[in-house]
């Protein structure tokens, strides 16, 4: 028990010098936020007939960054993925359940999904930049989004997507270069701007990490603090400590359940479920 | 150093350990490398046997084949003022020159020209078509027509084989007594290229083949690949996964494998008795082949799609684009090195394509170049087929000068797929 207690006092820690002041803003209760950006209620998801997401309720702020844990399988990553409709590509995904973006339900029909996933951008595990120039990369969304009337207006969303992914400083000579080049650190910063560039509201990350070194990690985790507040965030990772590390909420899920939503210094210092305790002390997972 | 050090089993009892220098274990080892050298000569003997079958038949061909683009030419020397007349080099200039050329009767100005200085032969010194020639070089400069000339022109089939090959006792005979009086030279055959098919091998050409080939295959490609690339596309990236969409695959991959003189028959009654297309055409010719290819591409270019890595799909997707735009703006663009090799395989088999063709009456003696789609035309290789039917001796030489003008096609049209795979592959 005494190691249980080290690390959780270790992760307690970090969740709590993360935290700094913004740790007072953030309100105690989890479910029901005054003013939430995204707000599910009641959702089911299906694969065929096996229930992969049961009865999950959740709201995400905008001034705060959200991580998802718990074990492989426990369908963090698919429910990360309802909240820009991306499991619309899987044929047997069925979603059930309610999911408004600033009050508007997501899953009905008059929903457009190509606008909404331009508003929800998402980051995927594998980084995965186009086989094109970094220009290219970064232009894209821009220009299949008419956002940029001319060149000039498109150069500056380039840079300053670039910028705010904290890459242009090691890009900006070469923007003709392939994006495929680059290390993989750099490679999913690229991925970054390439979704900031189209202006989103919010910003899925999915395991982003998994696939980089830890100085690469720790530039990612820089770049999620310097983004805290310009987006609302939700991150999926399987690293506790980069939860407490990046995080001002954390949602535990378990089997397809959200087992506990709440502030990231008391999951992890002071957490209500015994399942929650066993999974960040290390019991199982 | 061999480690003797005891090692343990999963109940704890102690094992001898490996010994790896016993008898046992080097012949396991020989017996490994033997297997590696044997399949290793294995492969090198089948690449250099492939390998020497190509070069036998680039022998062959090259071979019999180079001498279909040489022929005899005689000297003749032609009295002009005297066999015409005393035409005029201005009545073969402007509009009229054709008609005037036709009123000279050049046929009887060669044929006495010819009894005049050789008399009479056992066998024909010149080509049938010997006079057009004449005609020609008159109709280019028509000053000939003025003077006396000596005008080289091609010898008569019987004569060209004796020259090349060794002919019959009484061309052989004639040659000599030409040889010996310096009348006999060998000239670039630039009418094989530029003729058409004739019943005389001295003046059967391969152009009006290799125009039909060239626009069969025009419109085999303009139907068969958007077809076949949109056909491709619908059933990998849009269609749901169900029992049509197998039923739909199994029957592309069966349709990839019939035989191609079942899509002959399928043209003829499609395109020849329902909607009366014109007979012999290179346009039916086309849409026959097109059937045929389809499939072909359908399959190369859903590996193709297939190929392309479903994370360039998410992150297309995962950034607002519209599923028209991630198939023409990712998928496509890295997918079509890969379709545009199937096409290219499709397509070179439909140019070797032979059986089809016939049954549609592609295989009508066509002197005359076609001048449009709709216009009767034949084919490299069914020209290929009828030549090497021909009684006559000359015809042996132009088969194989028309498998090498088939093959250099071939050649060309692979070569540019190459350019055209490597202008589009995206390097990662």
């Amino acid at each position: 028990m005494t190691d249980d207690n080290r690390r959780n006092e270790q992760l307690a820690r970090i969740a709590r010098n993360n935290m700094g002041e913004a740790a007072a803003d953030v309100p105690s209760e989890p479910i029901g936020l005054a003013d939430p950006k995204i707000s599910a209620r009641g959702v089911n998801v299906f694969y065929g007939a096996k229930q992969a997401i049961k009865d999950v309720s959740i709201d995400v702020g905008m001034d705060n960054v959200v991580a998802f844990i718990g074990p492989s399988g426990c369908g963090k990553s698919t429910f990360l993925r309802t909240l820009n409709r991306m499991n619309d590509t899987i044929p047997i995904a069925r979603v059930e359940g309610d999911i408004r973006l600033d009050g508007e339900d997501i899953y009905s029909p008059k929903m457009d999904v190509v606008q909404l996933r331009a508003r929800v951008g998402m980051v995927f595990q594998k980084p995965n930049p186009f086989p094109k120039s970094i220009y290219d990369n970064v232009a894209y969304g821009p220009r299949i989004h008419g956002l940029a009337s001319g060149k000039a207006e498109l150069d500056e969303i380039v840079e300053r997507s670039l910028q705010r992914a904290g890459l242009w400083n090691e890009v900006s000579d070469r923007l003709s270069d392939s994006g495929t080049a680059l290390s993989g650190g750099q490679q999913q910063r690229l991925c970054i701007a390439r979704a900031i560039a189209v202006d989103p509201e919010v910003i899925l990350m999915d395991e982003p990490c998994s696939a980089l070194d830890p100085i690469a990690t720790a530039k990612i985790e820089e770049l999620i603090h310097a983004l805290r507040g310009q987006y609302a965030i939700v991150i999926v990772t399987h690293n506790m400590q980069q939860a407490a590390r990046v995080s001002q909420r954390t949602a535990f899920f378990h089997l397809g359940t959200l087992v506990e939503y709440g502030k990231t210094s008391e999951i992890f210092t002071n957490p209500r479920e015994e399942k929650t305790k066993d999974y960040i002390t290390g019991r199982y997972g | 150093m061999i480690d003797t050090t005891p090692r343990f089993t999963v109940d704890g009892t102690r094992t001898a350990p490996t010994n790896w220098d016993s008898p046992d274990m080097r012949k396991r080892i020989a017996r490994r490398y033997a297997a590696e050298r044997r399949f290793k000569y294995l492969g090198m003997g089948a690449v250099i046997l492939s390998a020497a079958f190509l070069a036998f038949l680039l022998y062959v061909m090259i071979g019999n084949g180079l001498s279909g683009f040489q022929r005899t030419e005689v000297a003749l020397d032609v009295d002009f003022p005297a066999l015409t007349g005393g035409t005029g080099a201005a009545a073969l200039t402007g509009p009229s020159a054709e008609n005037t050329a036709a009123s000279l009767d050049l046929p009887g100005v060669v044929s006495v020209a010819v009894e005049a200085q050789y008399g009479e032969t056992e066998v024909p010194i010149f080509s049938s078509g010997a006079w057009q020639i004449v005609q020609k070089r008159l109709l280019e400069d028509p000053a000939l027509i003025e003077a006396r000339q000596t005008m080289w022109l091609p010898a008569s089939s019987e004569l060209d084989i004796a020259a090349k090959e060794g002919g019959s006792a009484q061309a052989e005979r004639l040659l000599a007594a030409l040889r010996a009086g310096d009348a006999v030279q060998t000239g670039f055959n630039s009418s094989f290229l530029t003729g058409s098919d004739a019943t005389d091998p001295a003046q059967a050409g391969i152009w009006s083949a290799f125009k039909g080939s060239l626009m069969t295959m025009l419109v085999t490609v303009i139907l068969a690949f958007p077809i076949g690339v949109l056909a491709a596309l619908y059933l990998e990236e849009y269609a749901p996964k169900n029992r049509w969409t197998d039923l739909i695959e199994v029957s592309i991959n069966n349709l990839a494998a019939v035989p191609s003189i079942i899509f002959g028959l399928l043209g003829l009654v499609v395109f020849l008795n329902w909607f009366n297309m014109p007979r012999s055409a290179a346009i039916v010719g086309g849409l026959t082949l097109a059937l045929m290819t389809m499939p072909i591409i359908v399959i190369a270019g859903r590996n193709a799609i297939k190929s392309v890595p479903p994370s360039i799909r998410e992150a297309a997707l995962g950034i607002g684009a519209s599923p028209i735009q991630v198939v023409f703006h990712h998928v496509l663009p890295l997918a079509l090195p890969g379709i545009l090799t199937g096409t290219i395989i499709g397509m070179a088999r439909a140019l070797g394509e032979t059986a089809p063709l016939l049954l549609i009456g592609m295989r009508a003696f066509i002197p005359t170049p076609p001048g449009g789609l709709t216009d009767p035309s034949t084919v490299l290789p069914v020209q290929i087929y009828l030549w090497s039917d021909e009684v006559n001796r000359g015809f042996v030489e132009k088969t194989s000068a028309a498998i090498i003008v088939l093959l250099l096609f071939l050649l060309s049209m692979n070569a540019l797929a190459i350019y055209l795979r490597n202008k589009f592959e995206t390097r990662w």
